[in-house]
């Protein structure tokens, strides 16, 4: 038996947490989103995608930090242009950038907290939240450390402590387990499988089997457009024995793109 | 915003630039020129004052270093995702920066007291007012600097503004001479130096210094705050009203502050009992080690008939002159500072001095030897030859019969008095 | 020269550079405009030289400290030699001031501030970090300006950088400086905790 959660029993406004029509953003003056088609629901969605393939981009802009530069994009039901209550959608917001930048001198626990506080989290729920969220990335015994003293796996794992302390709706990892020991990515997965409960996780990574193993559904970019999505079953099941990879999910990815790739040659 | 606050106040450049302010502060206190701020705590705080010259620089160094530190962390990307809009995120920040510089300016003040309080019993208002204003102007500097180092966040920025700072701090008096007030308004360090012992700092001047200081802090508020170039523009308007205003607080007239002379201090507080010791109010805690001394005077003046039978201080004034009242029976000693020396032989040779503005009168000499005469030790003076001089006729006076001698000393007394 | 050139753009230097030549110059055009003498006054020559010192500053570190180290060329010479460089351009930017109508000179109190911040600099870099170093020369140098020491030996080197040229105790101060930061700076390097703190 599992606990209901209040995003579940409470009514749903939006059929969709991040929906995008024809989303193009810029990257610099590179167009690095162009015309992507996108909608996301409750659940882990992996995105995946060569490198330059705008998945960065999208990231920054589905985490209203990049405005759109064309078409449509709404998050948690609230359309995201030049007048939109961007307040209103960041409190519903995870985010761990690529670039996961942090003040050194603060401890994990304070670094956390001062994020809740970014996130115009009410303040009684601030201690208890903290705790919580450093607990589910396992960093409790380094709460009182120093950002600047933590490995690279540790820093990742405060990374997703911040992103998670809010109980986002739409929680975005850009690649949270680049520096994760084999052990730790197995507890990652654990952890992504359940927030994916009630909310709209997206995670972008460059390793198929988190995807596979984590995920309920798989989203593939390339050239800033959407290749695929799907299930992982699906995934897997596209791939044939001619294709490139060790597994059958990475011959599935391997396969759509050799295909996308052929398609936009013609 | 509390947990915020508290944070900022441990993590953020806020505890060791306000302890390198205090430190630096105190080391310039106790090392530069302890003798100048000893006489009390008007002294003691304008003394701070005149040393923002090296801390309003550092203030906004420290202010620029904290400023960049969104940018060096490189946090602007996560911080951009997040709900709280920059003006209500720089609060905690802005904050702890300025509750810790102030209470290191304090604390500097207290330790500075240490040195003074056994002696210094006198505690004018206005010493709240000049160091309020000196707090203000460190506060304007850290938010200044924290803007800077926003606006620009590069490493010499912090050493760029500060020596702006200071460039400026010193170009100040030259930049509008010949308007002595209107260098008052601008610089908070201005005719800080060597303050008399009845100095103050006329409330009008701490009053147009506070405004002209708190648009500056607020400018450097909306810039540091701002997060688009409307705001930035308009932190242009608080500095223009600032100034306007606080030209216009500010009386039009020079040397408004060295010429300031604090009638309370400046007031007779006598000993209790007989004979009269009396000190101004600003040197009352020095009562004790004058009264003796006074005394020890008065019944060495007693040899003789007609000498006075009082000890008051000379609280004669300089800028302006503004003499103090002597009459015959009334012996007028100057105490300078923190320390008063040995008093008993300056009240008596006092007793044998002309006056300030007599030009005739026993010349320097002759006072002294009439006065050492009465004592009854060789004269000493700081000049060698009008120390051998009065050595000389100390030596005449010896010769003669005490009533001669007596009829001699009371005759350089009178001239003295009557400025003959 | 490809390697030289490859090397100053990781050390940011041509910024470093650029931002330093700035300073100088808004100085010298500052004088330009308020003074009407030639000779540009000791406390501007002192300011402007601590001013180009910081500026180079951002240059003591590189951007990947661990992976300098893993390097098999040797660094101290090089550590020296950028040390120097340093010195020379600074001396040489305020020398290029003497045929131009505002003269930052004396050239040995400009060359003796410059060494002596200049080590002072690469001492903090070595022992506190690259991105801490300016604090001890700015607040020192500022202090000599603000309350020049005389008199006695003792306050003449400790404020140093303001006093006369043939003043031979702050001489010895900035020399002493001077060595001992190119001393630490070659043989040490900069402070290993702070390499990723520094960005221009």
């Amino acid at each position: 038996m599992r606990m209901v959660s209040a995003a579940e029993t409470a009514p749903t406004t939006h059929p969709w947490a991040v929906h995008a029509e024809g989303l193009r953003v810029r990257a610099g003056r590179h167009l690095a989103v162009d015309g992507l088609d996108l909608a996301l629901g409750t659940g882990v969605h992996g995105l995946l995608g060569p490198n330059g393939a705008g998945k960065t981009t999208l990231m920054r802009a589905l985490a209203t930090v990049l405005a759109p530069a064309g078409g449509k994009l709404s998050l948690l039901g609230e359309s995201v242009d030049g007048r939109a209550d961007l307040r209103r959608i960041r409190r519903g917001l995870g985010y761990l950038p690529q670039q996961f930048g942090f003040y050194p001198r603060f401890t994990v626990r304070e670094f956390v907290e001062y994020m809740a506080w970014l996130k115009e989290m009410p303040k009684a729920a601030v201690p208890g939240a903290v705790q919580r969220a450093i607990e589910r990335v396992g960093l409790a015994d380094r709460a009182g450390k120093r950002m600047k003293t933590l490995s690279g796996g540790m820093l990742r794992r405060a990374g997703i402590a911040q992103a998670i302390v809010n109980d986002p709706e739409v929680l975005l990892l850009d690649e949270p387990t680049v520096g994760l020991d084999p052990e730790q990515r197995l507890d990652f997965r654990e952890l992504l499988r359940d927030l994916g409960v009630d909310s709209c996780v997206l995670v972008s990574t460059h390793l198929v089997e988190d995807v596979v193993a984590a995920c309920t559904d798989v989203v593939m970019v390339n050239e800033g457009r959407l290749v695929y999505q799907g299930t992982p079953d699906d995934l897997i099941a596209r791939g044939g024995t001619g294709d490139a990879g060790d597994s059958p999910a990475e011959r599935g990815y391997s396969a759509l793109l050799r295909r996308h790739r052929a398609e936009a040659g013609r | 915003m509390s947990r915020a606050l508290s944070i900022e106040l441990r993590r953020s450049a806020a505890p060791g630039s306000a302890l390198i302010l205090l430190a630096v502060g105190v080391a310039l206190l106790y090392l530069v020129a302890e003798a100048e701020w000893s006489a009390g705590w008007m002294q003691l705080v304008m003394a701070q004052r005149l040393y923002l010259a090296l801390l309003w620089p550092l203030a906004l160094a420290a202010g620029a270093w904290q400023g960049r530190r969104e940018r060096q962390s490189n946090v602007t990307e996560l911080f951009a995702s997040t709900p709280r809009p920059r003006a209500s995120r720089v609060v905690p920040t802005v904050g702890a920066m300025a509750l810790t510089i102030v209470a290191g300016y304090l604390l500097m003040g207290l330790v500075g007291g240490l040195a003074i309080v056994s002696t210094a019993h006198y505690l004018p208002p206005q010493v709240a007012a000049v160091t309020a204003v000196g707090a203000l102007a460190l506060v304007a500097g850290v938010w200044l600097g924290m803007a800077a180092g926003h606006l620009l966040p590069w490493l010499v920025t912090a050493p760029a503004v500060a020596v702006a700072g200071l460039g400026v701090l010193l170009t100040i008096p030259a930049a509008t001479r010949p308007k002595g007030w209107l260098a008052l308004v601008f610089s908070p360090i201005y005719e800080m130096n060597l303050p008399e012992d009845y100095a103050t700092v006329p409330g009008r001047v701490s009053v147009s210094q506070a405004i002209w200081l708190a648009a500056l802090a607020l400018a450097g508020l909306l810039l540091f705050a701002s997060s688009g170039w409307r705001v930035r523009v308009a932190a242009l308007l608080p500095v223009a009203l600032g100034a306007v205003l606080a030209i216009t607080v500010m009386p039009h007239h020079d040397r408004l502050v060295v010429d300031a002379v604090d009638p309370v201090a400046k007031e007779l507080v006598c000993a209790r009992d007989e004979p009269r010791v009396c000190v101004s109010r600003v040197h009352e805690g020095l009562l004790p080690e004058v009264v003796p001394q006074a005394r020890e005077a008065l019944t060495v003046l007693a040899k003789l008939p007609g000498m006075p039978s009082r000890v008051h201080e000379d609280t004669t004034t300089y800028l302006p002159y503004v003499p103090a009242p002597r009459t015959a029976d009334v012996a007028l000693v100057t105490i300078r500072g923190g320390k008063t020396g040995d008093l008993t032989s300056k009240i008596v040779t006092g007793v044998f001095a002309r006056s300030y503005d007599c030009e005739k009168g026993p010349d320097w000499a002759d006072t002294l030897a009439a006065a050492y005469w009465l004592i009854g030790r060789t004269p000493v003076a700081e000049e060698p030859d009008v120390a051998a001089d009065a050595l000389i006729r100390w030596r005449e006076l010896g010769k003669l019969p005490a009533g001669e001698a007596a009829a001699r000393v009371t005759a350089i007394r009178d001239a003295a008095v009557g400025c003959k | 020269m490809r390697w030289l050139i490859l090397y100053l753009r990781s050390r940011h230097a041509p910024m470093a550079l650029a931002v330093a030549g700035a300073c100088a110059a808004l100085m010298w055009s500052l004088w330009l405009v308020t003074s009407t003498t030639r000779q540009v006054g000791a406390p501007m020559v002192v300011l402007t030289v601590l001013l180009t010192v910081s500026a180079l500053t951002t240059t003591l570190v590189s951007p990947d400290g661990a992976l300098d180290r893993t390097a098999a060329l040797a660094w101290a010479p090089r550590r020296a030699a950028h040390v120097l460089a340093a010195f020379l351009f600074v001396a040489g930017l305020l020398a290029v001031t003497l045929v131009t109508p505002a003269r930052f000179s004396p050239a040995l109190l400009v060359a003796r501030d410059t060494a002596g911040l200049l080590g002072l600099t690469a001492l903090g870099a070595t022992v506190i970090s690259p991105a801490r170093s300016w604090f001890l020369p700015l607040g020192w140098t500022l202090a000599a300006i603000v309350f020049p020491g005389s008199g006695n030996r003792l306050a003449e080197a400790l404020t140093w950088q303001g006093q006369d040229p043939g003043n031979s105790p702050a001489m010895v101060t900035a020399l002493l400086l001077a060595a001992s930061g190119l001393l630490a700076y070659t043989l040490a390097g900069p402070a290993r905790r702070a390499m990723t703190e520094i960005t221009v």
